[in-house]
C-alpha cells in the first residue's frame, strides 16, 4: 500500500517497470562514494526492523489521508508518462547503470525510499488545503467537490514535489574540477561527466515544468512565494564549511561567527513576512548547535514546505493570519520530520558498515557543542568526508547526550506543528494531518 | 563572408568601453557641462569612449580579427553620438592595424568635448576620443566604409539610443542578485557572468521592440517601459542561468574570454548558483503582477530544456536531421528573444496581432542569430569569439554548416551519427566543411530570416526603435562575435 502511495510523483519510475528493475539489480549494497544529505540516504531496513510495532502506523495514516484527499497528486504520473523528454531521461540514465554516479543513488531513494524521504509532501499540502477550506468567492468551476480541494491547489502539490525532486536531483551531481578527487580520476571521469549532464538536465526540466505550471496558477504571490523557496534550496548548499563534493561540516566550536549583522542571536530567526525576496540571516545563529540546525534545515526543506502550505491559502483566498499558521505548520512539520531522520542512525549501537550519517545532522551538532574535541575528528573531512571515521563518531554521539537532544528537539516542533493545527477546525483532513504526525513521533 | 560594415558592431565595441562606470559618470558630467539636455523619454546623447582598461582590451580583439579577414583598411569607430531624435555621429578611422594609437580623429560638430581631458585624468594613452553631438533633425548618418553587403544609407546604432536602458543594466542585474543572498560565493558565482561583457543582444532587441511598441500603441509611459526593462532583465538573466547550466555540462574552460564558472568553483554550486538565479528571475517577474506575462516568459524556460534535451539525441534521416536542428535551435536560442518580445507587447496591453508580430520578430532574429553563430563557430578564431572555435563538432554536434554540407559530401553521415567520436573526425568534418558550400548556405538561411524580421518590423509605426530593429537583423548577419 506504502509503495503506490509514496512514488506519487516517482510512478512513472515504476511503470516504467524494466529499467527501474535494472537500475536495482545493478546496483547492489552501493558503496557511498558520494555521501549525499541524510535525507535521501538513509536505510528502510532500521524501522522496518523494529520489534514492536508502532501505535501509530505511519502507513496506515498516509494511505488514510491519501483517500481524504481523493487520488494523490493529479495525472501528473501520465503526463510524464507521455512526455518524451522523461523517456530520454530514462533511456540515458540507463547508460549510467553500472557506474557510480550518485544520480542513480536520488532515483532509487526517491522511488524506494519514500518513507525515508517524505515523498508525502505533495499530501500534506493538499491535506492542508482541505482542512483550511477555502472562501466561498472562489467560483465552482475551480474545485474539486468531490476531494474538496481546489485544482490550483493540486497543481501546487505537484508543483512543491517537482521542485523538490529537482532539487535532490541537482544536488546528486558530482564536483569534477579538476582540483577534485573526482576530477582526477580519468577511469571515471566520462561517467560522471554523462551523469551530471543528465542530472543538470533533469533538474532543469523539472524546475522548468514547475515554473510552468506555477505561472497557469494565474496567482503571481503565489509565484513569487514559490520562486523565494527555489532561491532557498540553491543558498542552503552555500551554508558553512564544505568539502570537495559539496558535503556540508559542522561550524568550527569556539570560533567566533561572522558578525554581519549586529551580534549573534538567541532569538528563532526566520524569513521576513513582508518581503520574500530577503534571505535568511543565517551567519547570525551559526555555532548555535539548535539555531543552526534549525536555520540549516530551514532552507534545506522546510521553507519549500511552509511555503507551499501558505501557497496553498493564498490560493483559496484565505486571510493572512491563516496563511502565515500554515507556513509554521510546514515549517515545524518538516524540522520535526528531519530531527526524526537524524536521530535514526543514532538508534541503533552500531553502525551499520558501509553507512554514513550527516555531519551537521542534529546529534552531531548537540554533540559537538557538548565536547568540542569530536571536531577533531570531523576536521580530517575539510577535504572529503569519506575521510572520517563515522563509527569513532558514532560511538562518541551514542555515549553523549546528543541522541537525548535530538528527541526532544523533535518534540518540540512537533508539538508546534500540532499547537497550528489545534487553529483549525476539526474535519477529517486534520485529523489526518495529526494521524501523520503522531505515526512519525514513532518512527 | 563577414565584413566590418555594420556601425552597429562597432557600436558594440563603443558600448562596452562605456560599461567602465567611472567613464559612464565622467562623460556623464562633461554632457551636463555641455548642456546637452538628457532626459528619459527621448534617447539621450550618448558619447562613448574607449577609455582606461577597456582600450587594451578591445584593441587587442579587434587586431587578430584584422588579420584574419584580410581587410586592408578597418575602420574603428571610438566615438558614436545619438542624441535621441537629433542625431549626429562621428567616427574616426584608424587605418594602421599595427598602430593602435595613431587615430585619427575628425570633428565637424559644433559641440565637441575633447577627450583628451578625460585621457589625462585616467591615463596617459595616447588613444584620443572625440565626443561630438549635433542637433539636426535627423535620425541617423553614421557613413560608414562597406566592403561588402548593401549599402545602407540610414544607420541607427541600437546600441545608442538604447543607452538609458541599457547603461546601468548590468549593475542593475547583479544589485538584484546581491539583494536575494546572504551567501556571498552564491552572490559571487551568480553575477560572474554579468560583468558587463557580454553582447546584451537579448536586452537590446527587446528594449528597442518594446520602445517600437510603445511608440506604435501611443502608449510612452516611463512606468510601462520600466516594466519593459524587467522584461529584458529576466531576458538576460534566464541566458545567463542557462550559461551557467551549460559550463558545467559541456565542462568548456573559457567563455567570453575568461574561465568559466565551472573551471573556478565547485559544480554543485555553480548549478544551485544556476537555480538561484533563476528564481530571482522569477520573483522579479511574479512582481509585475501580470499573469499573461508570467505565462509567456515560463515558455522560455521549458523551451530550454527541451532543447537541450534535443540535442541529446540526434535523428536517422537527412530529412529529419535538419528540422530536429531547426526545432532544437528555436527551443534554445529564438524562444527566449521571441518570448520575451512578445512579453514586452503583453504588458503593454497590445493586440494579439502585434504580439505575434513581435514574437515572430523575435523568432526569425533569434534563429538567424544561431545560425550565424553555428557559421562563425567554422569560421572566427578563439580569440574573436572568446571561447574555442569548433566547439560544436568536439561537443558531437552536426550543426547547419554541417548539414549542409552533407548533401555535397555523404561521407560526413555516419560522422555526424557517431558524432565526431572518432579520432580525426573534428578535422575531416571541419576540412569538409569548408569544401563546401554549407557556409555560404546556412549564411543563406540566416539572411532569410532577417529579410522577414525586418519585413515584420515595418509593420510597425515608424521610429527610431522601429528603424534600429531592422538595424539589428543586419547587425545580427554581419556581427563578427
Amino acid at each position: 500500500m506504502w509503495k503506490r502511495v509514496a512514488t506519487e510523483t516517482g510512478s512513472i519510475w515504476i511503470t516504467k517497470g524494466k529499467y527501474q528493475l535494472r537500475l536495482r539489480s545493478f546496483t547492489p549494497a552501493a558503496t557511498f562514494t558520494f555521501p549525499q544529505q541524510p535525507s535521501i540516504r538513509t536505510s528502510t531496513s532500521t524501522s522496518a526492523a523494529k520489534p514492536t510495532p508502532p501505535k501509530h502506523d505511519w502507513n496506515r495514516a498516509v494511505s488514510e489521508a491519501e483517500r481524504i484527499v481523493g487520488y494523490p497528486t493529479s495525472f501528473l504520473s501520465l503526463r510524464w508518462l507521455l512526455s518524451d523528454e522523461i523517456a530520454n531521461v530514462a533511456l540515458h540514465l540507463r547508460k549510467l547503470v553500472g557506474s557510480n554516479h550518485p544520480l542513480l543513488k536520488t532515483a532509487k531513494h526517491l522511488l524506494y525510499n519514500g518513507k525515508n524521504t517524505m515523498q508525502a509532501w505533495g499530501l500534506i499540502v493538499l491535506l492542508i488545503s482541505k482542512a483550511a477550506g477555502h472562501a466561498p468567492s472562489v467560483p465552482d468551476m475551480e474545485q474539486d467537490k468531490s476531494a474538496g480541494v481546489l485544482h490550483s491547489q493540486r497543481a501546487l502539490a505537484e508543483v512543491t514535489e517537482m521542485i523538490r525532486i529537482s532539487h535532490l536531483v541537482h544536488n546528486s551531481l558530482v564536483n569534477l574540477q579538476p582540483s577534485s578527487e573526482a576530477g582526477k580520476d580519468t577511469a571515471t571521469y566520462e561517467d560522471m561527466a554523462f551523469g551530471n549532464k543528465i542530472g543538470l538536465l533533469t533538474g532543469d526540466y523539472l524546475l522548468g515544468h514547475s515554473s510552468a505550471e506555477l505561472a497557469n496558477l494565474r496567482n503571481q504571490e503565489v509565484v513569487e512565494l514559490i520562486s523565494s523557496a527555489v532561491r532557498d534550496f540553491s543558498e542552503s548548499q552555500f551554508v558553512g564549511e564544505r568539502d570537495e563534493q559539496n558535503n556540508p561540516l559542522p561550524y568550527k566550536p569556539g570560533t567566533e561567527p561572522p558578525k554581519t549583522n549586529g551580534t549573534a542571536t538567541t532569538e528563532s530567526i526566520d524569513f521576513d513576512v513582508n518581503d520574500v525576496m530577503i534571505p535568511m540571516n543565517i551567519s547570525k545563529v551559526l555555532g548555535n548547535p539548535e539555531k543552526e540546525w534549525e536555520c540549516r534545515n530551514i532552507l534545506n526543506a522546510g521553507s519549500l514546505l511552509g511555503k507551499a502550505c501558505q501557497g496553498a491559502l493564498k490560493l483559496a483566498g484565505q486571510s493572512e493570519d491563516m496563511q502565515r499558521q500554515a507556513y509554521l505548520f510546514g515549517k515545524h512539520l518538516s524540522l520535526a520530520w528531519q530531527a526524526c531522520l537524524d536521530a535514526e542512525p543514532f538508534q541503533s549501537a552500531t553502525l551499520p558498515i558501509d553507512t554514513t550519517f550527516s555531519l551537521v545532522s542534529a546529534p552531531v551538532l548537540y554533540h559537538l557543542e557538548y565536547d568540542p574535541s569530536l571536531y577533531e575528528e570531523i576536521e580530517k573531512g575539510q577535504v572529503s568526508v569519506e575521510n572520517i571515521d563515522y563509527a569513532k563518531i558514532h560511538k562518541a554521539i551514542s555515549a553523549g547526550p546528543g541522541l537525548e537532544k535530538t528527541k526532544v528537539l523533535q518534540r518540540k516542533h512537533t508539538t508546534a506543528a500540532m499547537e497550528v493545527l489545534e487553529k483549525f477546525p476539526p474535519t477529517d483532513a486534520r485529523t489526518a494531518l495529526e494521524n501523520i504526525i503522531l505515526a512519525m513521533q514513532d518512527l | 563572408m563577414a565584413c566590418l560594415s555594420t556601425s552597429g558592431r562597432r557600436g558594440l565595441y563603443v558600448v562596452v568601453g562605456t560599461r567602465n562606470q567611472l567613464t559612464q559618470k565622467q562623460l556623464g558630467q562633461l554632457f551636463w557641462q555641455q548642456k546637452i539636455g538628457r532626459s528619459f523619454s527621448s534617447s539621450a546623447a550618448v558619447a562613448a569612449a574607449l577609455l582606461g582598461k577597456t582600450t587594451a582590451n578591445n584593441i587587442s580583439t579587434l587586431l587578430p580579427q584584422r588579420n584574419f579577414h584580410g581587410v586592408g583598411v578597418v575602420m574603428q569607430r571610438n566615438t558614436a553620438i545619438t542624441a535621441g531624435q537629433d542625431y549626429f555621429a562621428n567616427l574616426h578611422t584608424n587605418t594602421a592595424c599595427n598602430s593602435s594609437s595613431s587615430t585619427t580623429t575628425t570633428t565637424t560638430a559644433p559641440t565637441t568635448i575633447n577627450s583628451s581631458n578625460i585621457n589625462n585624468n585616467n591615463n596617459k594613452s595616447s588613444n584620443s576620443t572625440i565626443i561630438t553631438a549635433q542637433n539636426c533633425r535627423q535620425y541617423s548618418s553614421v557613413h560608414t566604409q562597406q566592403p561588402a553587403g548593401p549599402v545602407r544609407e540610414i544607420q541607427i546604432d541600437p546600441y545608442i539610443i538604447l543607452d538609458d536602458d541599457l547603461k546601468y543594466f548590468y549593475d542593475d542585474v547583479r544589485d538584484l542578485l546581491r539583494q536575494g543572498t546572504s551567501q556571498t560565493e552564491l552572490d559571487k558565482i551568480a553575477s560572474y557572468y554579468f560583468d558587463g561583457q557580454g553582447k546584451a543582444l537579448r536586452p537590446m532587441v527587446t528594449m528597442l521592440m518594446a520602445r517600437a511598441i510603445n511608440y506604435h500603441l501611443n502608449k510612452e509611459s516611463s512606468n510601462l517601459l520600466h516594466k519593459q526593462r524587467f522584461i529584458a532583465l529576466f531576458s538576460e538573466m534566464v541566458h545567463s542561468a542557462s550559461l551557467v547550466h551549460d559550463d558545467v555540462i559541456d565542462q568548456s574552460d573559457i567563455r567570453r574570454g575568461k574561465p568559466s564558472v565551472n573551471a573556478l568553483w565547485n559544480h554543485k554550486k555553480v548549478t544551485m548558483a544556476g537555480d538561484y538565479i533563476l528564481s530571482i528571475a522569477s520573483i522579479m517577474i511574479a512582481r509585475l503582477k501580470s499573469d499573461d506575462v508570467t505565462i509567456v516568459l515560463s515558455q522560455i524556460l521549458t523551451d530550454l530544456v527541451q532543447g537541450e534535451f534535443m540535442q541529446l539525441g540526434s535523428k536517422e534521416t537527412e530529412n529529419e536531421r535538419f528540422a530536429h536542428y531547426l526545432t532544437k535551435t528555436y527551443r534554445k536560442t529564438a524562444s527566449l528573444i521571441a518570448n520575451a518580445l512578445k512579453a514586452t507587447a503583453v504588458i503593454a496591453e497590445a493586440d494579439e496581432n502585434i504580439a505575434e508580430l513581435a514574437f515572430q520578430y523575435g523568432r526569425n532574429v533569434g534563429l538567424a542569430f544561431q545560425l550565424v553563430d553555428d557559421m562563425l563557430d567554422f569560421v572566427s578564431t578563439a580569440e574573436t569569439m572568446g571561447k574555442p572555435t569548433a566547439a560544436d563538432l568536439k561537443l558531437g554536434l552536426a550543426t547547419a554548416p554541417v548539414l549542409f554540407a552533407c548533401e555535397k559530401y555523404p561521407e560526413l553521415n555516419p560522422m555526424i551519427m557517431r558524432r565526431f567520436s572518432e579520432p580525426g573526425d573534428v578535422e575531416r568534418a571541419f576540412e569538409l566543411v569548408h569544401k563546401s558550400h554549407g557556409l555560404e548556405q546556412t549564411r543563406f538561411l540566416a539572411k532569410k530570416h532577417c529579410i522577414e524580421a525586418i519585413r515584420l518590423a515595418q509593420e510597425l509605426t515608424e521610429s527610431p526603435y522601429q528603424k534600429g530593429l531592422q538595424v539589428v537583423a543586419d547587425l545580427v548577419i554581419n556581427r563578427l562575435k
